[in-house]
């Protein structure tokens, strides 16, 4: 008998910190569900994705079916459900930053990690091997002027060429 | 050359401005202090209306008329404040957010005392990390120096802000879908009426306004309404640019991004040409311009035969585009503009909320036949139509000539006049993002027909010189609508 087809995920509980964080934000709102995005914000923070037991627990705390949760999350995004790199890259790609060559930047992160841009459904293929990096392409990041642009988990990087990117992500550990 | 008048963006560059004390030092609050002080709140609503201020996030609907909506004996009212700026060309709420956020507070401060309300939200884009942080650290030290909670400078004016992130989605601007989204929900927007101002929030009387709206009003009330009226009478009016009988003032924050020397924002009073825009931020990169997109990549183009028209809400509606958000790309000789409608096609097919099934089907049909013309395979189709009738010269029987068509063009055409007409100006969808895709996709094939079509003929993308790929003005639909005799003598 094999024991790998049994695993059953731990629960998943806030850290203190963001325990407190999560009863700040909760009495903002009249209605508890409202506190959705900020509260899948925080466990994203935590965990670095939406895990089911994620959904299960944020349902309990804000008084909606799982299915709730599910839907939002499926609906945003921003919040994952598999597990992503340490650093999640978004390479801005609508038309001000593809005015400004964003192509040759994404073109270069692709061969030096030698991945491909991970999709909604797709995150592994985006993903380096030793899930250091997810590499995504992002819709307008809102700072056309100093296009073309990359974010880099919360950091935004400016007037990006395809040395200045190799540079920025050798730096990173 | 036209000159900037930074009234909003006055102290943008000054250091530490987004700290309390620096705030204050530049007249910070002063002008909060003063409304609170000589106006009621109905004088407030009364000067909003007669200043003439239009929402700047994209609409361009009368604040002050959106205030007159909003029942008075329905408690709670809420504040939502729009920071979700994700229009592509659009990045001046980004700056307000990040240097200046204690401006943004103080435009709150005084839309919640005119309206009674005493919660505000402000829904900050996911990507926003750097504003919220910002935004936050300085509604920490509002409240500590007694600017934010209960009783407000001894009025007994009571507020909350609270900042809510969003996640990434870009239906999540319009107002409704920003409500949904608020309470916890998939953004999808909702039906209207009711309008949020009558059922907005948890189902009570709700305004939304954009950022810069709200950092108008301070500088509204501080200097008075014909101060602010003033500053729209800066352009004379031309045969091009005939004066509108809705009056456009105050300052916009123009983002100009693309093929320019100096891109960036630029706070101009309303209503400069673009010809005069695109020369204050350093003119054209390259030789000459092909298309700009006035308003975020929402609005229709407009070729270089339209580059007089005055980037405003009224004069842009009809030159059949829009200002929207306050976007220009601006796009040089050396671009193609099959690819640049594949590029904004992707977008609207890839944030689509897929609630109504025109725009959830349509946008990503438009996008593949876009996808399919600049990969070389469009489609042609040569036909004979039947010729009919003594009239044309014919018998029955008789067929015509043999006639080139370009079939993906027309089925472009139709699928994107479905989801909303330009001809009709109507919509099949709950919101206005049908709008949004709609009608640029037809903009850009009827403007730039020939590079579509030289596209199919080739089996490739070609790009063509300005003056082969735009379609002539005698021939451009906008061009030729775009005068309305009544209008100009009202």
């Amino acid at each position: 008998m094999s024991n790998e087809l049994i695993q059953i995920e731990t629960p998943f509980q806030f850290s203190d910190e963001n325990q407190q964080e999560f009863d700040r934000l909760i009495q903002w709102y009249p209605v508890k569900e409202a506190a959705m995005l900020p509260t899948l914000h925080l466990a994203q923070k935590q965990v670095g994705y939406i895990s089911p037991a994620v959904m299960e627990h944020v349902a309990a705390l804000l008084e909606v079916s799982v299915m709730k949760v599910k839907d939002v999350v499926t609906f945003y995004p921003m919040f994952f459900e598999e597990p992503v790199g340490k650093y999640v890259i978004r390479v801005c790609y609508t038309l001000p930053c593809a005015l400004r060559d964003c192509k040759l930047v994404l073109e270069h992160i692709k061969q030096k990690f030698e991945i491909d841009v991970a999709s909604e459904t797709d995150l592994a293929k985006g993903t380096t091997s030793d899930g250091k990096f997810t590499l995504l392409k992002s819709e307008c990041l809102a700072s056309c002027d100093v296009a073309p642009v990359v974010m880099i988990n919360d950091d935004l990087y400016k007037n990006l060429t395809p040395q200045k990117m190799d540079e920025i992500l050798d730096s990173l550990e | 050359m036209v000159q900037e008048r930074r009234i909003l963006y006055e102290h943008l560059d000054v250091p530490d401005i987004n700290t309390f004390d620096v705030f204050r030092q530049y007249d910070g609050y002063k002008h909060f202090e003063k409304t609170i002080q000589e106006y009621q709140p109905e004088e407030i609503c009364d000067m909003v209306m007669k200043s003439g201020l239009k929402g700047r996030g994209g609409a361009g609907f009368s604040t002050g008329l959106k205030w007159s909506f909003v029942p008075r004996d329905i408690e709670p009212r809420y504040l939502c404040c729009n920071a979700d700026e994700s229009e592509p060309g659009t990045f001046s709420n980004r700056y307000v957010l990040e240097r200046n956020p204690h401006l943004l507070i103080e435009g709150i401060l005084i839309c919640c005392y005119a309206m009674g309300i005493s919660t505000a939200y402000v829904y900050i884009r996911g990507e926003f990390t750097l504003g919220k942080r910002m935004l936050d650290a300085a509604i920490e030290e509002a409240y500590q120096h007694g600017y934010l909670g209960k009783n407000i400078l001894g009025s007994g004016f009571d507020l909350d802000i609270y900042t809510h992130p969003g996640a990434g989605a870009y239906i999540c601007g319009e107002e409704t879908g920003l409500i949904e989204s608020l309470e916890g929900k998939r953004g999808q927007p909702r039906v209207k009426p009711p309008f949020p101002a009558v059922e907005g929030l948890f189902h009570k009387p709700t305004v939304v306004q954009n950022v810069e709206t709200l950092c108008n009003l301070p500088f509204l009330m501080g200097n008075g309404v014909e101060w602010y009226t003033d500053i729209g009478r800066t352009y004379a009016d031309t045969r091009a640019n005939p004066p509108t009988p809705d009056p456009n003032t105050g300052t916009k924050l123009y983002c100009i991004s693309g093929d320019v020397n100096k891109p960036g924002v630029y706070e101009l009073d309303l209503g400069l040409s673009a010809e005069e825009l695109i020369e204050v931020a350093g003119g054209v990169k390259g030789e000459r311009v092909k298309a700009v997109i006035p308003g975020g990549s929402s609005a229709p183009i407009l070729t270089h035969y339209e580059l007089e028209c005055r980037l405003d809400f009224t004069s842009l509606t009809l030159w059949k585009s829009m200002l929207g958000s306050g976007g220009i790309i601006v796009m040089n000789e050396t671009r193609n503009i099959v690819d640049c409608l594949l590029n904004i096609m992707k977008f609207y097919a890839h944030e689509s909320c897929g609630q109504c099934t025109p725009c959830r089907w349509g946008t990503p049909w438009v996008r593949d036949i876009v996808q399919r013309i600049a990969d070389g395979e469009g489609r042609q189709t040569t036909i004979q139509r039947p010729k009919f009738g003594v009239a044309e010269g014919g018998r029955w029987g008789d067929t015509g000539e043999m006639e080139e068509v370009y079939e993906d063009l027309d089925l472009l055409e139709s699928v994107a006049n479905n989801i909303a007409n330009v001809d009709t100006m109507t919509w099949n969808t709950i919101c206005v993002f049908g709008i949004a895709v709609s009608w640029p996709a037809v903009s850009y094939l009827r403007k730039f027909r020939p590079e579509f079509e030289a596209a199919i003929r080739e089996g490739k993308l070609v790009t063509l010189s300005v003056e082969e790929a735009t379609v002539p003005p005698e021939e451009n639909y906008a061009y030729q609508q775009r005068i309305v005799p009544q209008l100009f003598e009202a």
